[in-house]
């Protein structure tokens, strides 16, 4: 089958989850913990939403970033399932829109996440105003558009060539629809690999105002790349089980199989570098990150290198558990959650602490400055460890996320046509004897 | 092996898909190839010719094992017992610091270790002289290889007759 048709049931079934999501997101934004609900900010809502609109955008982002490496460097393995990653590197322009409304938040004061969005703060913060030129409401805001829009311009003009190329691909001469793109490809690299630092900065490192780490984009980008990659291997399975895909081979899965495995090695890297320099160091600055984490949040800290590390490494080091759908659905659902609660770990933590100092102000404290907060040991819901509300809320965005990504694969065929390396792809194979 | 000798007899090919098609005919008339060579990796070829996956990764595994112990347990050695040190206000045993040794001897005793046990179980190695069919092999020749040590003249010839049929380019006899 060429075409994809998104099923009623499909629809209902996706709608559900949306329904479920959007019912937690409300209560989320009534039930806040009671440590901080003197505050009034709802940070359990906005801190639910920052953290799974950047994750589902970042996502896309990462999707896009590696069609666009694949194709710059006439790759030609990935083009039988290449329908299903533009398709999902579409997802940039809803997500962007999403980091647009906590952008105007930050004018409008909607919600309180960023500590140097706050300006009583920065007013008495000197590094928060050594920050300031970085750290404003106008960049978030402007950054977010504008790079963001050109993120999202690029993926949707890939996407426009694409299925150009399969209407009118055998008119042109000299692949000129697959030049084209090759060209905006190598265009998005370097503005992808740069500006996606900048913008991580901003919409999840600000989260912890006065701690910062250069290796966190790294971080947040290997992060999202393999939750992308492991919901790719979840949709591919599902979509085979129904009959499409008939070119997507038992090698193609284990390739994108491999491309975990050895990410989710890159991920740990990433993160040991990172805690390794800071726990060396020591620097005090730094390691209050850590010890944060270490002290009020040893399951998620722990849980992370278990989850992320450990049991792909496990699962999928094996070439027999790379080509079973049951193991790859398996290890990619560890994933694909596992990642999303390293960002939970990432995000959490920071806007509990600006929601405790929020709370304090308003008792007229002020005293209690920032850094010298006492967080207590105690176990704060939602925030702690993700509460049903949040699993709700993350399975709402998946569903639309899903509801999405169908309602794109319809509007093209599933094949892509006339791209040149489609015969290349579908005769990929990786030597494996069985 | 009985004789302490091989009666080999091989053909050149110029072309990998040539040979490859001449294995495949050989499978079929169940013709028993010694071995076959080619100046660079061919994808497919070790299916044709019936051979076992490598066991070498395991011997990786095994390797990189040993490393990642003699990494993490001789540094957690020498910083405790041996020879205690305090780095920046560290403890002794002070395991985030240790990791990247012990990554590194992981490494560094896989490579090592499986490039050893390759070139012991190919008969390579530093004084090894392995007798070459043809120097062409190395170069741009495509070539199977038979063992005719107890083969009747009949026997030669059908083989012969392989080698004609199927596009071989030279056809030598050379006792290894």
């Amino acid at each position: 089958m060429k075409q994809f048709t998104f099923e009623r049931n499909q629809r209902t079934f996706l709608g559900g989850m949306m329904v479920l999501g959007f019912i937690c997101l409300i209560m989320s934004y009534f039930a806040e913990p009671a440590v901080i609900a003197d505050a009034g900010i709802h940070q359990r809502f906005w801190s639910n939403f920052l953290h799974n609109a950047t994750f589902f955008t970042g996502m896309a982002f990462m999707i896009t970033f590696v069609l666009a490496a694949f194709i710059t460097a006439y790759s030609g393995w990935h083009v039988t399932f290449k329908r299903l990653w533009e398709s999902i590197s579409l997802f940039l322009v809803p997500g962007i829109v999403l980091m647009l409304i906590l952008g105007i938040g930050n004018y409008m004061g909607f919600h309180h996440l960023y500590h140097w969005a706050d300006a009583d703060a920065v007013a008495s913060d000197t590094i928060l105003q050594g920050k300031s030129s970085f750290l404003n409401n106008n960049w978030y805001m402007l950054g977010t558009l504008i790079l963001g829009g050109i993120w999202a311009f690029i993926a949707t003009r890939m996407r426009k060539l694409s299925v150009q190329e399969d209407e009118q691909g055998k008119e042109v001469s000299n692949f000129a629809f697959h030049r084209k793109t090759r060209m905006w490809a190598a265009i998005f690299l370097p503005i992808a690999a740069f500006t996606g630092p900048a913008l991580i900065w901003q919409w999840i490192m600000s989260v912890d105002a006065h701690w910062y780490s250069t290796l966190f984009a790294w971080y947040c980008m290997s992060s999202w790349w393999l939750a992308g990659c492991a919901l790719t291997l979840i949709l591919i399975i599902y979509l085979k089980i129904k009959g499409y895909f008939d070119n997507v081979t038992n090698e193609h899965l284990h390739d994108l199989a491999k491309y975990m495995f050895a990410f989710s090695i890159f991920w740990t890297y990433c993160w040991f570098s990172q805690y390794m320099l800071i726990w060396y160091a020591n620097i005090g600055e730094e390691t209050i990150y850590f010890r944060e984490r270490l002290d009020n949040y040893p399951v998620l800290f722990y849980g992370n290198l278990v989850i992320n590390f450990l049991l792909p490494f496990l699962i999928l080091l094996r070439n027999t558990t790379k080509r079973r759908y049951g193991t790859l659905i398996f290890a990619s659902l560890l994933v694909l959650i596992g990642h999303w609660v390293d960002y939970f770990y990432m995000i959490k933590p920071g806007t509990l602490i600006t929601a405790k100092e929020a709370a304090g102000h308003s008792h007229g404290t002020e005293a209690a400055a920032h850094g010298a907060v006492q967080h207590g040991s105690s176990f704060v819901e939602g925030f702690s460890l993700p509460g049903l509300i949040e699993i709700g809320i993350f399975i709402g965005f998946l569903g639309a996320f899903i509801y999405f990504i169908f309602s794109q694969l319809q509007k093209a065929s599933m094949v892509a046509e006339n791209d040149p390396y489609l015969e290349e792809s579908v005769h990929h194979e990786v030597q494996v004897y069985e | 092996m009985s004789a302490k000798y091989k009666d080999v007899l091989f053909g050149l090919y110029d072309d990998e898909v040539i040979m490859m098609n001449a294995i495949k005919k050989a499978n079929a008339k169940h013709l028993d190839i010694m071995d076959v060579y080619s100046p660079f990796p061919i994808h497919g070829l070790d299916k044709l010719l019936g051979m076992d996956e490598s066991r070498l990764h395991i011997v990786g595994f095994i390797f990189g094992l040993l490393g990642c112990l003699v990494g993490f347990l001789g540094m957690t050695w020498i910083f405790t017992s041996d020879w205690p040190t305090i780095f920046g206000g560290k403890p002794y045993w002070a395991i985030p610091a240790f990791i990247p040794v012990t990554f590194e001897m992981t490494v560094l005793f896989c490579g090592i270790g499986m490039t050893v046990v390759f070139y012991i179980i190919c008969g390579m190695g530093f004084g090894v002289d392995n007798p070459v069919l043809h120097d062409r092999i190395t170069d741009d020749k495509f070539c199977i290889a038979f063992q005719t040590n107890d083969m009747s003249d009949d026997g030669v010839d059908g083989l012969k007759g392989f080698f004609d049929e199927t596009g071989a380019e030279e056809i030598h006899t050379k006792r290894i």
